[in-house]
């Protein structure tokens, strides 16, 4: 049993940011929440992403878990404002995901679970870095980066306590410094990694401009963001693996 | 198996030069590859989905070398890999080069080891990947190849790239495979001289056994000194026919594989054909009537279609009612999606279960042929087909049935398959006239009249014949008006791949228009390797620019060219291209002043259209 109405805005940003990585995935409606996890193709990129409760107006689950095309299902919730609410409904009999957004009624055919890929492990990360900026600071770097280079590199200098997002090309380089000051917080440690802007760029895409997001950092350690949604009742955390620092 | 183990044996078959000695590679290999098999069978010869699935990867050299990219490192693009391959002359040797693995994935930190790609997980990668469709499915598939080759050595690499384009190029053709196949799990050990515990032993070939004074002892030691590439071929002829006709009707190597391992010949010979399976084309040789009786003593005469050869699969539904119509090019592409007109005829008109092979042709309102490339029009549409339906009309003509109510019979002689037909297509125009004559003017008169009402010519079959998929035999001759000749300027050319990666290989034709040339069409065919050598010298000097692998020649040389028939076509600047274009000769008498014009071609065209 599902039943659930929720804004538009909300349900959007939340499967924006699963979209980015994947096309395919398992919804879980959990009683309390409904979260998704999900990995990349190539296993390096990974979304987790929890709804509580109290982000919809009105929520009823009792622990089922769905199949979705994500794709498919954002066209149908595309179809709202932002300020509108849209309704959801499981059909259990025609295993079909009924939406509903003022007049507008429509039927989602639903994957089936088990062609989905598998939800990845979570890697138990400690990491020793930590910096929340806002979003739109992380999205000036990575465009930054993305002008020189395919990869983006990300170091604390624990030392002059900031924050780099570098990125190094065949012929130029950027570097973005980021000082404490600068940052909402940073807890200093020894941190550089190497990551893939592919993804990055892709994560950053659903990373609205104005979140607060955490980024937590190691050496030649995956990266975690993350940062919340629908008004603090939501969360997504990203997962990055590193690519090797050659020399 | 790990792909690792499949790559390291795909490399010794490369390695290995004699055919024989390539057989027992590939044997060993099957024999090893447990419930991997029909999967490493299809690998093996560049394979992921059986070949009468028309399914695809759909990626192309350009999507590949972006993956490559990706995984090959940081800064590495898509051009930087083009430029290796015009150096490397093939996607493999390019792939090997890198040393991919840079990007890390998430396994590897929460507490899972990756033990290497295995044989299993490729093959559901690239099945996955040949499922993605819609938007956003070229991301998806460049992000799916990334994670597969990131995940590769050097030699995974290399065999993993060629697969991608489905050409493995390690000497393994289908001929391989089979009898590969009948030596892995047909062939019976020779243990009458050899022991129990040396059952494993490879027993001895028949030359060896006839070396006289040779003592047992120094045979077998011998025997056991070559063990690792000791090409034996033990199968007999009976059971290389076995599984030969198993793949003729199921084209499922993989599936042969498996049902000869498991259930040996008799498995085979209880392997049938499907509705909604389609086999391979049955093929004619070039021939005349004088040929055909000479053989024969009479023959089988059909009007030859000048249309696309299409084989029809009617599947009934619970009830025996016909319920699905699917259409199947020659190479067995489904084609169904483009032909509505014709499944909606043959949904009407024939009783299901059946298979039937024939022409679709396009017509004009009086119902008479018209030429072969209003045809292509039609076939292989994907959008507009329903303007294109009315557009260009087309009538199916049925020739042959090889299945029809539970019963195969490609073993029936044609005079049995065609009175089947009759019976099961309930309509006289749609099926072929067949003539059975020995009659040479008979025949000739018949020849005449198909001419004459715009025909491309007659069919001669042995009436008595098997149908024989994919066969090239000497049981259908076609006869059809002598080929004609062009003479063409080359004005590019394109450097060959693998072996040939020294050469030029693919060559670009021109006609004169004035005083400028303009493109009409390339050839590849007809080159011997020598010839292929003596052109390279021939036309090096006289490359202009390069690009890749394409060159631009100075026009210098006139190539003599035939062709079965001169179509309008879009793809080249004359507005012409030549169909079936096969290299005659260089014409080291003529200058390039001397070579056809655009004006010639033209009333070519003009006069086959009539």
């Amino acid at each position: 049993m599902f039943k659930a109405i929720v804004s538009a805005s909300t349900l959007r940003d939340a499967l924006d940011s699963v979209s980015v990585l994947v096309e395919e995935c398992k919804i879980r409606l959990n009683e309390d929440d409904l979260s998704i996890r999900a990995v990349d193709p190539a296993n390096v990129g990974m979304v987790d992403l929890t709804l509580d409760a109290a982000s919809f107006e009105s929520y009823e689950a009792d622990g089922g878990v769905i199949g979705v095309n994500l794709s498919k299902l954002e066209d149908f919730v595309g179809m709202a404002n932002a300020d509108q609410l849209v309704e959801l409904e499981l059909d259990e009999e025609t295993r079909k995901l009924n939406i509903r957004i003022d007049g507008l009624s429509s039927t989602l055919a639903l994957i089936d679970p088990d062609s989905i890929r598998q939800e990845p492990d979570i890697p138990d990360l400690d990491l020793p870095a930590e910096i929340v900026l806002e979003g739109a600071q992380l999205d000036r770097g990575i465009k930054a980066a993305d002008m020189v280079s395919d990869h983006v590199r990300l170091r604390v200098d624990d030392a002059e306590e900031a924050f780099h997002i570098q990125a190094q090309g065949d012929t130029d380089d950027v570097d973005f410094q980021l000082d404490a000051e600068d940052l909402i917080d940073l807890t200093s440690g020894t941190a550089d990694s190497l990551f893939s802007l592919d993804y990055l760029k892709d994560m950053n895409k659903a990373i609205p401009k104005d979140a607060e997001v955490t980024v937590e950092l190691g050496e030649e350690f995956p990266v975690k963001l993350h940062y919340r949604i629908a008004e603090g009742q939501g969360n997504v955390t990203y997962m990055l693996a590193p690519r090797i620092q050659s020399d | 198996m790990q792909f690792a183990e499949f790559a390291t044996r795909a490399s010794e078959m490369e390695a290995e030069p004699a055919d024989l000695a390539t057989v027992a590679l590939v044997r060993d290999l099957f024999c090893d590859a447990g419930d991997d098999l029909p999967v490493v069978v299809r690998f093996v010869h560049g394979r992921v989905f059986p070949a009468w699935d028309s399914t695809t990867l759909d990626v192309g050299p350009r999507l590949l070398r972006g993956a490559i990219a990706r995984a090959a490192g940081q800064n590495v693009t898509a051009a930087d890999v083009e430029d290796r391959l015009a150096e490397e002359g093939e996607i493999g040797a390019v792939a090997a080069g890198y040393d991919f693995g840079g990007q890390r994935g998430l396994a590897a930190f929460a507490g899972g080891d990756d033990d290497g790609l295995t044989v299993a997980e490729v093959d559901e990668t690239l099945r996955e990947l040949a499922a993605a469709a819609g938007s956003g499915s070229e991301d998806r598939k460049l992000n799916t190849l990334f994670g597969l080759f990131n995940r590769t050595t050097p030699e995974e690499a290399r065999y993993l790239a060629r697969l991608v384009l489905g050409e493995m190029r390690i000497g393994v053709g289908e001929g391989t495979v089979r009898d590969a196949i009948a030596e892995a799990f047909l062939a019976v050990e020779e243990t009458g001289e050899t022991t129990d515990s040396e059952a494993d032993d490879e027993p001895n070939d028949e030359t060896r056994d006839e070396t006289d004074g040779e003592t047992r002892d120094e045979s077998e030691e011998r025997a056991a000194a070559d063990d690792d590439e000791d090409p034996l071929t033990r199968a007999t002829d009976e059971q290389l026919r076995a599984v030969e006709r198993a793949l003729q009707v199921s084209n499922d190597h993989g599936m042969v594989a498996a049902v000869a391992r498991d259930d040996g010949e008799s498995g085979l010979a209880d392997v049938r054909l499907e509705v909604g399976r389609p086999v391979q084309a049955m093929l004619a040789q070039a021939g005349t009537a004088a040929d055909a009786l000479d053989e024969w003593g009479e023959a089988a005469v059909e009007r030859k279609f000048d249309g696309a050869r299409v084989q029809v699969h009617v599947e009934p539904d619970d009830e025996g009612e016909t319920a699905g119509v699917s259409l199947y090019s020659r190479n067995m592409d489904d084609v169904t999606a483009a032909l509505p007109d014709v499944v909606e005829f043959v949904e009407s008109r024939v009783d299901a279960p059946v298979i039937l092979d024939g022409e679709v042709v396009a017509v004009d309102d009086d119902g008479a042929p018209r030429p072969f490339q209003e045809i292509l029009r039609r076939f292989r549409r994907k959008h507009d087909v329903d303007r294109m339906r009315d557009a260009v009309r087309v009538e199916l003509h049925a020739f042959d049935c090889l299945h029809a109510d539970g019963e195969d019979l490609l073993d029936a002689p044609v005079t049995e398959r065609h009175a089947r037909l009759s019976d099961v297509l309930d309509d006289a125009g749609a099926v072929s006239d067949l003539l059975v004559s020995d009659d040479g003017d008979e025949i000739a008169a018949f020849e005449e009249a198909a001419l004459e009402a715009g025909h491309e010519g007659i069919m001669l079959k042995n009436p008595a014949s098997a149908y024989s998929p994919g066969n090239r035999g000497k049981n259908w001759l076609k006869r059809k008006p002598d080929v004609e000749t062009v003479d063409l300027v080359v004005t590019g050319a394109e450097w060959g791949e693998g072996r040939r990666a020294n050469h030029l290989g693919t060559f670009l034709l021109s006609v004169r228009d004035g005083g400028d040339y303009v493109e009409i069409g390339k050839v590849a065919t007809g080159i011997t390797d020598e010839e292929l050598a003596d052109l390279s010298t021939l036309l090096e000097p006289e490359i202009v620019s390069e690009n890749g692998q394409t060159v631009e020649l100075n026009p210098s040389v006139v190539f003599e060219v035939g062709y079965e028939e001169i179509q309008a076509s879009p793809t080249y600047s004359s507005g012409y291209a030549l169909r079936f274009p096969r290299f005659v000769a260089v014409r080291e008498d003529k200058e390039v002043a001397d070579a056809d014009s655009l004006a010639r071609i033209e009333r070519l065209a003009e006069s086959e259209s009539r």
